[in-house]
């Protein structure tokens, strides 16, 4: 009768430790978890804060390319005349937009804006060693609708570029940003 | 003896706990002073950027064909024309970087001010680099050397502006992660590089 109460007392006991020693490895492995959630939020971040420089590097490279194709001439063909151009008819078909002959194969080169049409350039800027890469593409838009593009000559072309960046590659497979810009230019004359 | 055994596995545990949640901390602080620094030299340099390139942009506008636009060309300075009020007079504007001692109250011993000066005003101070060069092409893409001499200036067929802005502030390291080569502090950094025509309407 005597040893009854102290070995209930006893087994009681042992049923609380453990219950408590499952407790806490519960408690740890929760707090693992939000942890481990912590510290992918924490390098997502961090993700986020590098893509935006390296985005402020795609928009510098893709204006760049930008206001050398503004620089140009609106085609081909009122690069050569001083004439006024009244039908677009007369412009570069659809078909041709791109450089116009072999000589025309580098920026320095290029004369007028369709030049760009097909070109894949990849740039490093100075002072970083990432490399990011340029694809152009251009086309004759509706004048009263930039967004559709036109299967015949119209007076305004528009110049798309995609930029993104090459090197270094992406982590684990997460894809990178790509930059994308639009610029349009419509022909006019000074007589 | 299951008590102490069990006592002594909570505490190793609850050490484990706070140990892993001190040093969470930490790295939570320490990663938010990064960040926090690094937008921040991203908003700072897109500031300085936006003005810069918005005025590099107008260079020649409103200058006779005939007149040259870029009046001074150094690596680190340059001064064009351009109509600013569209008035028919043309303004001149300057860009150059001061030198670091005029910013020797920041940590950062790198960082100097960016100047804009209109005309015969005085210089206003528009941003804070740690880099400023100007690169000077010809129309067959070759670089002038600087600085471009008189007789050389109506040759800038585009110019290249590569800009660094950093952290006046610093976030201090241990000489352990310091690399050799590399400044004891970590400054956060932000690059700009645009290229810009010397005159628009060069060819149309």
């Amino acid at each position: 009768m005597q040893c009854l109460p102290v070995l209930r007392r006893f087994n009681v006991g042992e049923t609380e430790m453990s219950n408590h020693t499952i407790l806490t490895i519960a408690a740890f492995i929760f707090l693992s978890t939000i942890l481990v959630s912590f510290y992918r939020l924490m390098g997502s971040t961090g993700d986020d804060v590098g893509n935006a420089q390296d985005m402020i590097l795609a928009a510098t490279i893709s204006t760049s390319y930008i206001e050398l194709a503004q620089g140009l001439a609106f085609d081909e063909k009122t690069d050569t005349t001083n004439a006024a151009i009244g039908n677009p008819s007369a412009l570069t078909i659809p078909a041709k937009l791109g450089p116009d002959g072999a000589g025309e194969d580098s920026l320095a080169a290029f004369n007028d804006f369709d030049d760009f049409s097909g070109l894949v350039l990849e740039k490093t800027p100075t002072g970083t060693n990432k490399r990011f890469k340029t694809r152009f593409t251009v086309s004759y838009v509706n004048p009263n609708n930039a967004d559709a593009i036109s299967s015949t000559q119209t007076f305004v072309k528009r110049l798309d570029l995609k930029t993104w960046r090459t090197y270094p590659p992406s982590d684990n497979g997460v894809p990178i940003d790509t930059l994308r810009m639009s610029i349009g230019m419509g022909y006019f004359h000074f007589d | 003896m299951q008590y102490l055994l069990d006592y002594l596995a909570s505490v190793i545990l609850g050490a484990a706990l706070i140990f892993v949640m001190i040093n969470a901390n930490d790295t939570a602080a320490e990663n938010h002073s990064l960040y926090n620094g690094d937008m921040m030299v991203q908003e700072m340099l897109v500031q300085t950027a936006y003005l810069l390139e918005g005025e590099l942009r107008n260079m020649g506008v409103g200058i006779p064909e005939t007149q040259q636009s870029v009046l001074a060309a150094d690596t680190s300075r340059i001064r064009f024309l351009y109509d600013m009020h569209r008035d028919g007079t043309p303004d001149t504007v300057q860009y150059y970087m001061g030198t670091t001692n005029e910013m020797i109250d920041t940590p950062n011993e790198l960082d100097r001010p960016l100047y804009r000066r209109i005309n015969s005003g005085q210089p206003l101070v528009v941003g804070s680099v740690t880099v400023f060069r100007l690169r000077y092409i010809t129309r067959s893409g070759d670089n002038l050397p600087t600085p471009v001499i008189s007789t050389s200036l109506s040759e800038i067929h585009s110019v290249e502006i590569t800009m660094e802005v950093q952290n006046p502030f610093a976030m201090m390291r241990t000489p352990e992660q310091v690399k050799a080569g590399e400044r004891i502090a970590l400054y956060s950094s932000s690059l700009w590089q645009q290229t810009r025509l010397a005159s628009q309407n060069t060819r149309r």
